[in-house]
């Protein structure tokens, strides 16, 4: 993979919690418009190194990172966060809409920050992104309903159109269906695939079958370090490393 | 078969001493549950008099005349109600600022020791506030802060009338830096116990730390400040000492800020100790009653906010509305959302122009975050300075008293001004000190051992709606001003002996009462930090349940324990309300436990404003080791805690 096709980049990443290091020089391209898998046994780092890309983790007490990531080839560490993470969106695992705030306020929330007022100009921004977020038919009549009053397929879908409605180039997500039942997660996965080629995806899942069916790359942490990273079918069916293997084929993990 | 038997014997005893003991703490449970139900009889009963002969127009009548016994309760009413509610109107967005800076925004290596001041800062005795007004801020309010405002307004209500200092205005100012704590404290906490998934998620949209504030934390913590700020009204409500050495305390319906005046609660202080049975009598205890039931709405509608607002991880429950939201939704028309004319998946033109408007926004938005740092850190400022200058003041005024080993073993000086051929006394504060731990003893010798079977009680064996409901109301009760806590225990006395006097006996009781509640409180939270996993192994294991709550849980709570009691113990030392009702002042060591007895805080509210420089010295150096052992408590209860949550991080 070429370093022009790649929307973020880290080189030579670590990262730190107190004394604690979960990351060791990481080094890995984000190809642009697709969306890449990474994987792991729990406490590997996957989380830590998604929360790196849109620096949500120096908002960790104690948090450090060294290394570089770079987005379209310009250190994100030097820029604003706010800039950053304006760019850069992420779900969450836990569906977590805003507290006592209705739904369309929830989808709103980021627009206005933009500086969008304009009740016609948030009406389109906020119907668009629940769209794609294939979410408008279940909510259309109750947009003024609290956003925690619904299911928790539909609160993580709703998580996902606040995060597309400022429109990131790259949208990250982490286990954005572990704590849904089946259904819910297929819908999930049929709205990542449908989000290709729009934005740059990034989705962390201990599930492999999940990371196979909707990643076109895949990366394989084990305990902080990068094994390996590459095309989802060579990982999956050949890979290099006798590590990566034995994870994929259900050794351990 | 020899050893069977024996071990069987010593089951049966232990069964027995458990059951017993689990027959004590419902027994304490219920006589606590008595003496509330008691506390609010006997006010209502011995205010049946007043009630009786004036009606409701006791609430609005506007004089108070012994001579002619013409009672009514309006002028007190009003100035409870203005001073109050006008420190709430000042406190709140104070606290709100404190409690942003500290929570959100402060650096976090600063965000413990600040919080500490401001929460010990709510630690000071009301009596050390008032001596503080009395000296630093009356002045100030006279020469400089009144005038000025009588200028600015040109004499127009509500700054009509000649400047003193003694008026509503520094009775508001006192109320409002002495609920600024608690409002800030219990702000804070419901804003550090939003989950942070809330701020990131508000991050990950681009926003600055303000804007994740605004959109992704304080609408969670909402129930948790309210609770707060109805906590800080009914501290106001109830405040009593510190009002009375500022408002002047004179019976009249104010018809300006600078007007002298009273509050309930001032006006039981003034009155009270030389009513003269009968209607008179009858009437301040009336005051006592209204005063109750207004306070105890409060705190009752507060502890029940802050309850429900801890209730366990919301994971999976349904979604809490409350009726705000729901008038809301119904409120807000449902948009005009697209149906033909706009076509959602068309152009977005807009979309390009707030990119072009980004840069100018964006510096509007770090502005607007610059701003937010400036003005909390500010709030927090505000919150401090009288803290500190509390405590300057009394160092410089008390600080060579405390370091003579004298002062702790001399009477009182007789009251003299040097000038000169004449050296003043300087005295001490011997027997105040003896007296104020001598009822402090007694107080603690039916509080302790009540306190921690009521706690036990509740922590152990009540998950029970009636055990949530005596907690709820133990909790109210630690929020009852003490004043009323005082005319309850006098009356009681009199009740009992009609020629009962003020001693260190009623003083004993009163305090004992004044530590009840915080005492069972704080065992009761003491015994909810045992890890649930030492209690159920323990229980695995084999052990009864009188055994575990007894050795284990008793033993793994015991530091946050012992600090809970020295808490409490240290509010009783510093409250002057119920000893100056119950104990009444002597210049002299300890008589006997039926005669009138000497404390500290008393010794402070009777010479505040002496003639006698030495006096007052006197009393800035019982103030100045007041404070000494209030902030040492405090601070160590505090660490003891802290230690404990970091501890019980560590290892869960
Ligand atoms: N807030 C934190 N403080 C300290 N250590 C943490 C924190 N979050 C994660 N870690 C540690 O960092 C390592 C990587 O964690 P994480 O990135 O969450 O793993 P994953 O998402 O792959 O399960 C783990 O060993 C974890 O214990
Ligand atoms: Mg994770």
């Amino acid at each position: 993979m070429s370093g022009e096709s790649a929307k973020l980049r880290a080189v030579g990443l670590n990262a730190w919690y107190g004394r604690r290091q979960a990351l060791y020089d990481v080094s890995l391209d984000i190809p642009t418009g697709q969306v890449t898998a990474i994987v792991g046994p729990s406490g590997c780092g996957k989380s830590t190194f998604l929360r790196c890309l849109n620096r949500l983790h120096e908002e960790v007490p104690r948090a450090r990172t060294s290394g570089q990531i770079l987005l379209d080839g310009e250190d994100l560490m030097r820029q604003d966060p706010v800039t950053v993470r304006f760019r850069v969106g992420m779900v969450f695992q836990k569906p977590s809409p805003f507290p006592h705030t209705s739904i369309y306020d929830n989808v709103a929330a980021g627009l206005r920050l933009m500086g969008v007022r304009r009740r016609d100009e948030l009406d389109q921004g906020v119907v668009r992104a629940l769209m794609l977020a294939g979410l408008w038919e279940e909510v259309e009549d109750k947009i003024d309903a609290p956003g925690e009053g619904l299911s928790g397929g539909q609160q993580q879908r709703l998580c996902i159109a606040r995060a597309l409605a400022v429109e990131p180039e790259v949208l990250l997500m982490d286990e954005p269906c572990s704590a849904l039942d089946p259904i819910a997660t297929h819908r999930i996965e049929t709205l990542i695939q449908s989000l290709k080629g729009r934005f740059t995806v990034v989705v962390v899942t201990h599930n492999l079958f999940q990371a196979r069916r909707v990643s076109e790359s895949t990366a394989f942490f084990y305990l902080g370090k990068l094994v390996e990273f590459g095309p989802t079918a060579t990982i999956f069916e050949s890979p290099r490393e006798k590590l990566t293997e034995n994870y994929v084929t259900g050794r351990f993990g | 078969m020899r050893s069977t038997s024996v071990r069987a014997g010593r089951w049966t005893l232990l069964r027995w001493l458990g059951r017993t003991f689990l027959g004590l703490a419902v027994v304490a449970t219920i006589a606590f549950v008595a003496l509330v139900a008691g506390l609010a009889y006997l006010l209502a009963h011995a205010s049946w008099q007043s009630i009786r002969t004036f009606g409701f127009g006791f609430l609005t009548g506007t004089t108070w005349d012994p001579i002619h016994n013409i009672y009514g309760a309006a002028p007190a009413i009003a100035g409870t109600l203005i001073t109050s509610g006008l420190a709430l109107l000042f406190a709140v967005p104070i606290s709100l600022g404190v409690a942003i800076f500290l929570a959100e925004i402060a650096p976090r290596w600063v965000r413990r020791p600040l919080a500490y001041a401001v929460d010990l800062s709510a630690a000071i005795p009301s009596v050390v506030y008032g001596f503080w007004a009395y000296i630093v801020l009356v002045p100030l309010m006279r020469t400089t802060v009144e005038p000025a405002l009588a200028r600015w307004s040109g004499g127009r209500f509500p700054f009509s009338s000649t400047p003193i200092g003694y008026d509503l205005l520094t009775a508001t100012l006192v109320l409002t830096i002495m609920i600024l704590p608690t409002i800030s404290a219990l702000s804070r906490e419901a804003l550090l116990a939003v989950p942070r998934i809330h701020r990131e998620s508000a991050l990950s949209l681009g926003a600055t730390r303000w804007e994740a504030t605004r959109i992704g934390v304080l609408k969670s913590a909402r129930g948790g400040i309210t609770a707060g700020v109805v906590l800080g009204l009914g501290r106001a409500l109830g405040e009593t000492i510190a009002v009375t050495m500022v408002i002047g305390n004179i019976f009249i319906l104010p018809n300006s800020l600078f007007s002298e005046g009273a509050t309930l609660a001032s006006w039981i202080v003034d009155t009270f100790p030389d009513a003269t049975p009968g209607i008179d009598r009858s009437a301040v205890l009336e005051l006592a009653l209204i005063l109750l039931i207004i306070t105890f709405a409060i705190n009752g509608v507060a502890r029940w906010l802050l309850r429900r607002g801890r209730n366990p991880d919301d994971d999976g429950a349904p979604p809490h509305r409350s009726w705000w939201d729901r008038l809301r939704a119904r409120r807000t028309r449902a948009p005009s959302l697209p149906t033909a004319e706009l076509d959602p998946l068309g152009p977005e033109p807009w979309r390009a122009r707030a990119a072009e408007r980004a840069a100018s926004r964006r510096r509007r938005r770090r502005a607007v975050q610059a701003a937010v740092v400036g003005l909390t850190a500010f709030c927090l400022l505000l919150a401090l300075a009288p803290f500190a200058s509390v405590i300057a003041t009394a160092v410089e005024r008390g600080g060579s008293l405390v370091i003579q080993p004298s002062f702790y073993t001399s009477l009182p000086p007789i009251g003299c001004n040097p000038h000169p051929g004449v050296t003043c006394q300087v005295g001490g504060i011997g027997p105040e000190i003896q007296g104020t731990l001598i009822m402090l003893g007694l107080g603690a010798l039916v509080a302790m051992p009540g306190g921690l079977l009521i706690g036990i009680c509740l922590a152990e064996y009540g998950r029970g709606r009636l055990a949530r409901v005596v907690s709820l109301l133990a909790d109210v009760m630690t929020g009852v001003p003490t004043i009323i806590l005082g005319v309850f225990v006098f009356t009681f006395f009199l009740y009992a002996d009609h020629d009962a006097t003020l001693s260190a006996l009623s003083g004993g009781v009163g305090l004992g009462v004044l530590m009840l509640p915080i005492t069972a409180r704080a065992t009761e939270e003491a015994l909810g930090t045992v890890p649930a996993a030492v209690r159920e192994s323990a229980l695995a294991l084999g052990f009864p349940r009188h055994r575990v709550t007894l050795r284990v849980a008793l033993k793994s709570s015991r530091a946050v324990l012992v600090t809970g009691l020295l808490l409490a113990a240290s509010r009783a030392a510093g409250d002057t309300a119920v000893l100056l009702l119950t104990a009444g002042g002597s210049s002299f060591y300890f008589h006997s436990l039926d005669t009138e007895t000497a404390a500290i805080t008393p010794f402070i509210f009777d010479n505040f404003g002496s003639n006698y420089q030495n006096l007052q010295a006197a009393a800035w150096g019982a103030a100045l080791v007041l404070l000494i052992i209030m902030l040492v408590i405090g601070l160590s209860a505090r660490l003891a805690v802290a230690a404990r949550a970091d501890a019980a991080e560590a290892t869960g």
